[in-house]
């Protein structure tokens, strides 16, 4: 194996192309960008590190078993998995078939999402499968599913954003999160029209300067306020498109009505910015608009205004003032929330959710367990109900009458859950942890069996991107040691286990049957195959098989352009209003904590922090502080503060920087331990999505005046 | 538990919906007066200056789940010894718990001939009602010159929205200074230059006295010093008054407005509650929606059971109290301590900046760390950053005087020319690339972009940061003439 493998980035959703090629050395490929049409042939510094990450120094290369000293001592395949079934079966025996529960990741390859969805099912009975997608893009899921009949991330190519005379993006920092994706940027900023909303002066916020748009820097929690006063204003002043709505929508009264109260001068004290100013960018997007001889203008919604109490509304009031503005579903415009993880799209279509099976079929609809379970060759009653979602699931374990058994796939809950001491807790509290990962993650840290696994450059597979593209990850290396996939994994398992459902270690049959279990679902992927996928086919969802003797599908770069897949084929407008923040600020807790991402940095921190180059740039967790806080917190420039929220405390030093607000504070979220941002995070979740509220937090800050080193030597004990 | 709710504006509708949406086994019942959705008054100013359209200020009701709304109902008669309501109609309404939700009227002051028999004469109005906006804005078409009398809120956003329709407009004032109850002398008089120089004149320590009529509708009005000033339109915005004579018929105690206690209930009947522009509160009417607002949210979480949020801080600051003038070419906000106040006992501390000349007057009040008051002329990014501090309550700078300047921070330009960096600034931020690396990179013989590229991975990202990396291989190329070669060790 010696020739370039062309396959795609292991870390976020934009799936940057890159091309692998096998390398003599201590690290086994060398990469280089590839063009294509998200990425342009760009990566950023996690992508050009990526293959560190395959030879990181604690690489998981044998299976490994906790001791009864609290360490682990190696183990053979064999044993291990004997191990685990033994427990599993002991445990469903004494607790019923809910004792063991299944935790995935939007990480993980299409194949893997849908075995493990099928396992979990099938293989343990189970009602209790949930993922880190329930953190990732389950309220923009719902808010679309509502309104649109459909979730497909953006609904056009990332290359259509180019044309549009105004995109507005709300709660994302692709600048820092999907550098390659500024690019598509690049003709809107030309043409003045960006439009960012974030509380920080972010990479991306700062895009907009120099005449390229305008950045709004709201009160965490207020993002809503800004929507709905936004539409007020479109309303109020006629800017509104009259035919599309009549032809296309629904629910304009009664929408109208619930912004009403919400005139510019009001959202001016919720939201801490300018009526004039809300005015001005209403303006600037209704004359992007098609209607008004725009050239076209996108709303993008990210975790910022998702991960709230109330993100599934908020993503919704987005929704409501892209269809005021006759965006959705026309060539040129439109709304999309940007994806995160890998394949957090194709991740949430195949039944990893709680209440989902494969192509994004719900498990409660009998219609749909009988298509699924025709295609499994099993009884529909055999297929358990519905589960819960992530953060009930978690808090769950180890209680009386909840699981006693989490098998862990591609998520490092311990850093990335919400309240993320309490899950630690009830990790603890199980009586059989199982981790799948590929470094010793701080999960993995707890778990009673660790079993190594392959990663992306070790692997085929399929992902599907932002875009809802269908893409190929392809094998260019042997994974170290005894790595294997989770594919073969779940087949070892599933046997063990009784089960004599398909299970294979080949990814392209678990795909084709994956296929045809999606076949007529929201997410038709019934008309991919690899072949057309490797013959360089720009395949997105849904991708219905052809009727034998026709031309194959080509796919749907662009659904909605004809009707919405709603019951009256029109997009639902649905009245929302602004409830405010879970954990708002109060005497006691004066200040909000928003987090996010560093640029060097995914997610938990369990790949990036272990390469080198990555570390160096971004060694620790941080508190962002404004000076005129600073000052009045008596703390200085790298200090330590320490952080107090309801739920409990987190320390990291300071960095002063006037981009973001006096009221609010910013920590990144991918460190474990002292700096850890989600032991302060907050758990309640939307009514509708379960989405935990990770983006506002009421917190107490005090200083210590210790600079790190003190820390680290104990000064605070 | 059945709730009737006397009033169906902004508050009334507000609290049924609330209510019955939160409070477990609620019946609410509404009777409202006008025949009409229920509506944001607020926004009449706006309509009357053309900026809202007429038919998009309509809010959620009158068909919400829970609610049981009479429109065009008015109340009647309050038993309350058997706690029946009887409506217009002739309907009887039995509750357990009564809110008065029947907010205020127009003040019309003492003016010789401003009525006949038939009402107001033609041409002269109150903006109390959707009907009198659109009274206003039929009568526009033919109208020149307005009379706008009372500059509070109402009358400043009534003339210079009618200002801004191309009316010449005269603003009377019975006080001396603007909106007196907020503004000081200094704030007022920058107001006034802002008013004049949207053409508009103000007269100040005046009154109309007489309304001259021609063929029945207004020709002039006649001021207190016995000018005359011809007219086609006669605004009046002279305050309002607290609808309570139905509480009065039935025997609740009345000041300006019905009297209720911290608990929003009257202290004569704990059935019985007022909220909104007809109640009197312990610590006031404000006459603001905010106001009525929160008491409607503080009376549902007391009755669903919710744990009551302190209205007040400890320095007994309504959070609510802010006035916004909604007014193009006039931005004036105040909160809470504004104008001509008491310091009592308290250590306040004030900042202020006072900037006739280009229209600006700044003064924060600042109690214990905490914003307690404020009045913003002419400055609406502060305006704006106080209102979302007051409101919250949340500490402010050491030196309040932070609040009202702001550094000239944040100017910087996106694109930097890299000779204003330095070697270790970072060019490239995707990649972490510092401007030294870059340099190293050219002087060991990358001539173009790409090559840097692959070099160091400059660009690869988002690509912002390719301008600056040409511009170093220009500098590169046109500086020293040290061969392109030099220092890769060939020699």
């Amino acid at each position: 194996m010696t020739r370039p493998v062309p396959t795609h980035c292991p870390y976020c959703a934009l799936q940057c192309a890159q091309t692998l090629t096998p390398a003599a050395g201590r690290i086994p490929v060398t990469v280089e960008g590839r063009e294509f049409p998200t990425n342009r042939g760009g990566l950023c510094q996690k992508g050009w590190t990526s293959p560190e990450v395959l030879r990181a120094a604690d690489r998981l290369t044998v299976p490994l078993l906790r001791t009864a000293d609290g360490g682990f001592r190696e183990a053979g395949w064999d044993e291990a998995l004997d191990l685990v079934a033994s427990r599993v079966a002991t445990l469903q025996a004494e607790s019923g078939d809910d004792a063991v529960a299944v935790f995935g990741g939007g990480g993980l390859t299409n194949e893997k999402a849908y075995a493990l969805g099928k396992f979990a099912r099938l293989a343990l009975h189970t009602r209790l499968i949930d993922y880190n997608g329930r953190f990732c893009m389950s309220s923009a899921a719902a808010a679309s599913n509502r309104s649109l009949g459909m979730d497909r991330g953006l609904a056009f190519p990332l290359s259509d954003l180019g044309g549009a005379d105004a995109v507005l993006i709300l709660g994302s920092n692709m600048g820092v999160t999907m550098p390659p994706f500024v690019q598509h940027l690049a003709g809107v900023r030309s043409r003045g029209g960006l439009v960012v909303v974030d509380p920080r002066q972010t990479v991306t916020a700062k895009l907009a300067r120099d005449g390229a748009g305008i950045h709004l820097a709201p009160v965490p929690g207020s993002d809503m306020v800004v929507l709905l006063a936004l539409l007020h204003i479109v309303l109020a002043e006629g800017l509104h498109d009259v035919a599309y709505l009549a032809d296309r929508a629904e629910g304009l009264d009664e929408v109208r009505r619930s912004v009403a109260q919400w005139w510019p001068e009001r959202a001016e004290a919720a939201t801490g910015i300018p009526a004039d100013t809300l005015r001005e960018v209403a303006r600037l997007l209704a004359a992007a608009s098609p209607s008004r001889g725009g050239r076209g203008a996108y709303i993008l919604t990210g975790r910022g205004i998702e991960q709230m109490a109330q993100g599934t509304d908020c993503v919704s009031a987005a929704i409501n003032l892209a269809l005021a503005l006759g965006l959705i579903g026309r060539h040129g415009s439109g709304f999309g929330p940007v994806t995160g993880q890998g394949n957090g799209q194709g991740g949430r279509e195949h039944g990893q959710k709680s209440d989902q099976l494969p192509g994004y079929r719900m498990i409660t609809d009998p219609a749909a367990r009988a298509h699924v379970a025709g295609v499994w060759g099993v009884d529909p009653d055999t297929i358990p109900g519905p589960g819960v979602p992530a953060v009930q699931l978690l808090t769950s374990l180890g209680t009386s009458g909840g699981p006693r058994a989490l098998l862990v796939h591609g998520s490092n809950v311990v850093v990335s859950a919400p309240n993320a001491t309490r899950v630690e807790e009830r990790l603890r509290a199980l009586d059989l942890l199982v981790v799948c990962d590929i470094v010793p993650s701080e999960t993995a840290m707890l778990a009673d069996v660790i079993l190594p696994v392959t990663q992306w450059a070790e692997e085929e597979g399929t992902m599907t991107n932002l875009e809802g593209r269908i893409i190929r990850r392809r094998r260019a290396v042997d994974a170290p040691g005894e790595a294997r996939s989770e594919l073969w994994i779940l087949r070892e398992l599933a046997a063990r286990l009784g089960c004599t459902a398909l299970f294979s270690e080949d990814p392209e049959v678990m795909f084709d049957e994956m296929a045809r279990a999606s076949a007529g679902g929201k997410a038709d992927y019934s008309g991919v195959t690899y072949a057309r996928l490797d013959a360089g086919e720009e395949l997105f969802w849904p991708v219905p098989v052809a009727t034998p003797g026709t031309a194959a599908h080509p796919g749907t770069p662009r659904p909605f352009l004809e009707t919405f897949p709603t019951p009256s084929g029109r997009a639902r407008m649905i009245a929302v209003s602004h409830r405010g923040p879970a954990d708002d600020v109060r005497p006691g807790a004066t200040t909000y904590l928003v987090t996010g991402r560093v640029l060097q940095h995914y997610q938990s921190g369990a790949q990036t922090r272990r390469v080198e180059e990555l570390a160096q740039a971004q060694p620790e967790a941080f508190v962002e502080m404004h000076p005129l806080l600073a000052e009045r917190l008596g703390i200085a420039a790298g200090e330590v503060a320490i952080l107090t929220s309801a739920r409990g405390e987190a320390m990291a030093p300071v960095r002063l920087t006037a981009d973001i607000r006096p009221d609010t504070v910013f920590m990144p979220f991918h460190w474990a331990g002292a700096g850890s941002a989600n032991r302060l995070t907050n758990d309640a979740t939307d009514p509708t999505s379960a989405m935990p509220e990770f983006k506002v937090t009421a917190v107490e800050i005090r200083a210590t005046r210790l600079d790190e080193a003190a820390v680290r030597e104990g000064a605070l004990r | 538990m059945r709730i009737v709710v006397i009033g169906h504006g902004m508050v009334g509708s507000r609290f049924a919906q609330d209510a019955a949406a939160r409070v477990p086994g609620a019946h609410v019942t509404v009777l409202g007066r006008e025949d009409t959705a229920p509506y944001n008054r607020v926004l009449l100013s706006s309509v009357v200056a053309g900026k809202q359209d007429a038919d998009g200020i309509a809010l959620v009701g009158p068909d919400v789940e829970g609610v049981d709304v009479h429109q065009g109902v008015s109340a009647v008669e309050i038993d309350r010894s058997r706690r029946l309501v009887t409506a217009s109609d002739g309907s009887v309404h039995r509750y357990d718990r009564l809110v008065l939700a029947t907010g205020s009227a127009a003040r019309i002051p003492q003016i010789q001939h401003v009525a006949n028999p038939d009402g107001l004469v033609h041409g002269v109005s109150v903006l109390k009602d959707l009907a009198d906006a659109r009274g206003i804005l039929e009568a526009l078409p033919k109208a020149r010159r307005a009379v706008v009398l009372g500059a509070g809120v109402l009358g400043l956003e009534v003339a210079t929205g009618l200002a801004a329709r191309g009316l010449a407009v005269t603003l009377v004032h019975h006080a001396d200074r603007l909106m007196e109850r907020q503004l000081g002398s200094s704030a007022s008089q920058v107001a006034v230059d802002s008013l004049a120089r949207l053409g508009m004149t103000v007269v100040t320590q005046s009154s109309v006295v007489r309304v001259m009529e021609r063929r029945g509708h207004v020709s002039g009005v006649e001021l207190a010093n016995g000018s005359e000033i011809l007219t086609d339109l006669l605004v009046m915005c002279a305050g309002t008054i607290p609808e309570t004579a139905l509480a009065r018929r039935a025997g609740l105690p009345c000041e300006r407005g019905v009297v209720v206690g911290e608990d929003l209930a009257s202290p004569a009947d704990p059935a019985v509650f007022a909220i909104g522009d007809c109640a009197q509160p312990p610590e006031g009417g404000t006459g603001l929606v905010a106001q009525g607002w929160d008491q409607a949210r503080r009376l549902v979480d007391a009755w669903a059971g919710a744990g009551a949020a302190p209205r007040d801080d400890a320095a007994g600051t309504d959070r609510t109290n802010v006035v916004r003038v909604k007014a193009s070419g006039l931005e004036v906000v105040t909160m809470g301590l504004s104008g001509k106040f008491e310091h009592g006992d308290r250590l306040l501390r004030a900042v202020r900046i006072s900037d006739p000349a280009v229209g600006r007057f700044v003064e924060v009040v600042v109690h214990e760390g905490r914003l307690v008051g404020a009045t913003v002329v002419g400055d609406k990014i502060t305006a704006t950053e106080l209102q979302a501090l007051y409101t919250r309550g949340l500490p402010v700078p050491t030196d309040p005087a932070h609040l009202i300047v702001r550094p000239i921070a944040g100017a910087a330009p996106a694109v930097r020319s890299a000779k204003d960096m330095q070697d270790d600034d970072t060019v490239c931020q995707c990649n972490t690339v510092s401007k030294g690396r870059i340099n190293d990179a050219i002087a060991d013989g990358c001539g173009s972009v790409e090559d840097v590229s692959r070099a160091t991975r400059a660009c690869t990202g988002c690509g912002d940061c390719r301008s600056l990396v040409k511009e170093m291989l220009a500098t590169a190329a046109s500086g020293t003439k040290v061969p392109a070669l030099a220092g890769t060790g060939e020699a």
